[in-house]
């Protein structure tokens, strides 16, 4: 579970997030969008424990990340927008990397069922370099869920995929959530976050200005007793920001 | 701790056995070998000899006039070093991580000392590296096993700043985190030193008399041995000595007296070491900044653009209004003016050279000069000529880099429906343009200013012959010695690609020099031509009229319209090799 209490992130005089609460259960996917500089990024960087928040509470599965952040990092998992990774290290190295990171004992096993898993097999020994985007990100992905991390944190998953690698990762992502992950993605391809999402939290300028699950979002926006569609229902919401 | 230390040994350990291995691998390509094999080359003609013990041309040759000199000197660099790591920093705190490091290093379980840990750690080979290389440029390779005892006290006294910059940066982020601002913080520091200052000279009044200054002045005595006894003498002694410590076994001769040396440094070191794990300071957000800047460098480079553009960059006023029918190669040129400044940067150049040339000006109507003064109009008049002889480098350069982002938007300019000349002309001629005008007024305002002098004077007419002629062909020259490298990038794309050439490496060492001499080879040949008939213009005008300044600007004229029609076949082929450029095989 990840639970968000009153977080807030200051740069000097300006706000980029502002008193965020919610929680994401087990289980449960939650989108977060908002307009180019709504503060999503600095919002999932504050929860995975990469900047540290300037006020708030953040648990992952009970552990606190301010009071015991080696805890609840262990049970964390960050997808940056693009894959970063280091230049002369093979997938394989990467993954060997990782679980040296994360102290993963069962690793050589668990790395082969994710190459496998994400058709990487074939690829295990070559460099970044010799690598499309959408493998470097099914790189990313892999070394992600090696060691099985009970929480994660997607930044713009999809942007850059070509339509089967969104397809895939759609599929991994509500795969992780069945096995009980809470997830966060933020992504502006609000059609494909309808597809995975059971929640969604609209920030504006850093502040929630709607949260819930789909249903209630789309209930308590109704116009002219139609439903709305996400896109519809963002667009009224966050107004003269959208396009930004 | 010890397993993100141990990881971060794999990823060390790894990227270089990886990195090695690529770089071999890459030499199965003749173009690697053979600049390999050059790279080699140049590397043991240049250093070779530094192991057999010469000196870098800027060592120092003779030997200090005091046994504490040297020691002394080091200690006061350290000092400085460290006083300016308090006073300079003016953003966050951050630590350089790649963007990498941070994605895979941030969001794992490793704490923020641990973080700390790892980057002290890494930073080790690069200063092992540093220490070695300033041992072999001091010449101290030929001391045998001594060379080690340098590089271990290199390694030392570097070890020591880094840590000592890093824990400054801590201390300051904190004193920024607690409201201090930059402009304060500056203030108080340089407060604290001139009273400290106050202080030592109160002390010193108190103790024996220093040694006579003027006898060291007036070239009775040595100024470095006066300074020398002022600061092993008086209470600088003491203020001198936790530095001296530090640099103490850079100096030492042998096994026994580095031990005895390193031990009190390694204690200094061991301190700087705990204040900066235990600081316990936010990094992160400027470290992610810090990470992102560089990669943005990093593609500007490989783009071939010389600084990442950032949000800090304002729009830029154009010099004119670009109407949208006319001569296309001008709305290039349009385009380079404005990514050379626009009007703001390039008014400000204007008004430099403008002050400049009023000065030189007002300096020739000056009818008695004094000695200082020649010697100011020399100094500026010659930085004058060394920057022309800069230009001719930096333009072609420019024009290159020019070309290699045309390159990399090729797919965009094969749409344009212009013929392949006008995008030549119009690429370089911003360039061009741009640096022979800067030519132009460096070569009147330099001819103004060494005029004046009295040897020069009487001799007017010829130096503005000569600069008239010179200024004459330098247009045309640009334009010529920057259709070389253009050509050879659109001929040979892979050779240009500037990701693989930026960087250290052997291969890509040679390579360079491969270029560069190829470029200076054409350059050669292409002057042949104009030089022959600059000169028979020369000897032919010279049958008609004895004036040297008539002559000097007939053959300047002559030799020009040759490097114009040159600089017209280069661009005409320059024109087909854009429009017969295949975008598949870009790089």
């Amino acid at each position: 579970m990840i639970a968000v209490e009153g977080l807030t992130k200051l740069y000097g005089d300006i706000t980029a997030v502002s008193d965020l609460t919610f929680t994401v259960e087990p289980g449960k996917v939650m989108g977060l969008v908002g307009p180019n500089g709504a503060g999503k990024t600095t919002a999932l960087r504050c929860m995975s424990g990469i900047i540290p928040t300037t006020h708030g509470r953040i648990e992952i599965e009970g552990s606190d990340l301010r009071d015991d952040p080696l805890a609840a990092k262990k049970l964390l998992s960050f997808f940056p927008d693009e894959p970063r990774l280091f230049d002369y290290l093979t997938v394989r190295q990467h993954l060997e990397f990782t679980a040296r990171l994360y102290q993963v004992r069962d690793a050589v096993a668990r790395s082969r069922e994710l190459l496998d898993a994400l058709e990487m097999s074939d690829k295990a020994d070559a460099l970044p370099a010799e690598l499309s985007r959408g493998m470097k990100q099914k790189v990313a992905l892999a070394c992600g869920f090696l060691h099985q991390p009970r929480a994660m944190f997607f930044d713009e998953p999809l942007t850059g995929l070509d339509p089967l690698a969104i397809r895939r990762t759609k599929d991994l992502i509500a795969q992780k959530a069945r096995d009980g992950a809470a997830i966060i993605i933020s992504s502006h391809l609000l059609h494909l976050l309808e597809e995975v999402c059971s929640h969604v939290l609209i920030l504006k300028r850093g502040k929630k200005i709607a949260h819930g699950t789909l249903d209630e979002i789309r209930a308590e926006h109704r116009e002219g007793g139609r439903e709305s569609t996400l896109e519809e229902i963002f667009i009224r919401l966050v107004g003269e920001d959208a396009g930004k | 701790m010890s397993a993100p230390v141990n990881a971060l040994g794999y990823l060390v350990t790894r990227s270089l056995v990886n990195g090695l291995l690529s770089r071999l691998r890459r030499l199965r390509q003749p173009k690697y070998l053979l600049g390999a094999i050059l790279g080699a080359a140049y590397f043991y003609f240049y250093f070779g000899r530094l192991l057999g013990g010469s000196r870098m041309p800027w060592g120092t040759g003779g030997g200090p006039a005091s046994p504490h000199g040297p020691e002394i000197g080091a200690a006061i660099l350290f000092v400085a070093t460290i006083v300016l790591s308090w006073i300079l920093p003016a953003s966050r705190a951050a630590i350089g991580f790649t963007e990498a490091e941070i994605a895979f290093l941030f969001p794992a379980p490793i704490s923020r000392r641990t973080l700390v840990i790892m980057r002290l750690v890494k930073s080790q080979a690069a200063l092992l590296l540093f220490s070695a290389f300033m041992t072999l440029i001091s010449g101290r390779f030929h001391l045998g096993s001594e060379a080690w005892l340098r590089v271990g006290g290199w390694w030392v006294i570097m070890n020591t700043l880094n840590m000592h910059r890093l824990g400054a940066s801590f201390a300051l982020q904190r004193l920024r985190e607690r409201g201090m601002a930059d402009g304060k913080r500056r203030v108080f520091v340089v407060l604290a030193i001139v009273a400290f200052a106050v202080l030592v000279e109160f002390m010193r009044r108190r103790l024996p008399t220093p040694p006579d200054l003027t006898a060291a002045l007036s070239g009775r005595g040595n100024v470095m041995d006066y300074l020398v006894q002022v600061l092993h003498t008086g209470p600088l002694r003491q203020v001198l000595a936790p530095f001296k410590l530090i640099v103490a076994p850079n100096f030492a001769h042998d096994a026994a007296t580095f031990l005895r040396a390193l031990l009190p440094a390694l204690g200094i070191m061991a301190l700087h070491f705990i204040w900066v794990v235990r600081a316990d300071v936010s990094f992160e957000d400027a470290s992610i900044e810090a990470a992102k800047k560089r990669a943005a460098f990093l593609a500007a480079r490989g783009r071939g653009e010389l600084r990442a553009r950032g949000k800090s960059d304002k729009a830029r006023t154009p010099l004119w209004r670009l109407r949208p029918t006319g001569f296309a190669p001008l709305a290039f040129v349009w385009k380079s003016l404005l990514k050379s400044g626009g009007r703001r940067t390039l008014g400000r150049w204007a008004a430099f050279f403008a002050v400049l040339a009023s000065g030189a000006f007002a300096l020739g109507r000056v009818d008695r000069l004094t000695h200082p003064l020649i010697v100011t109009a020399f100094v500026i008049g010659g930085g004058c000529y060394i920057a022309l002889l800069v230009s001719f480098v930096m333009i072609g350069q420019h024009s290159a880099a020019q070309l290699r982002q045309g390159i990399a938007a090729m797919d965009l300019l094969k749409t344009y429906p212009i013929p392949g000349w006008q995008i030549a002309l119009g690429e370089l001629a911003g360039p061009v343009l741009l640096g022979s005008l800067m030519q132009w007024c460096s070569l009147c305002i330099g001819l103004m200013l060494l005029s004046i002098a009295p040897p020069l004077h009487s001799h007017l007419g010829i130096i503005a012959a000569i600069g008239g002629g010179i200024a004459l062909l330098l247009p045309t020259f640009n334009l010529s010695t920057a259709i070389l490298p253009c050509a050879g990038a659109l001929l040979f794309p892979g050779w240009f690609r500037p990701q693989e050439n930026a960087g250290p490496g052997l291969e890509n060492t040679g390579m360079k020099l491969i270029l560069g001499t190829a470029q200076l080879l054409a350059v050669v040949v292409a002057m042949i031509p104009v030089a022959f008939f600059g000169a028979v213009a020369w000897f032919a005008f010279g049958k008609i009229t004895a004036l040297t300044e008539w002559r000097a600007l007939v053959a300047g004229g002559t030799a020009m319209l040759i490097l114009a029609m040159e600089a017209g076949l280069g661009i005409a082929w320059l024109g087909s090799l854009y429009d017969n450029f295949d975008v598949s095989s870009e790089p």
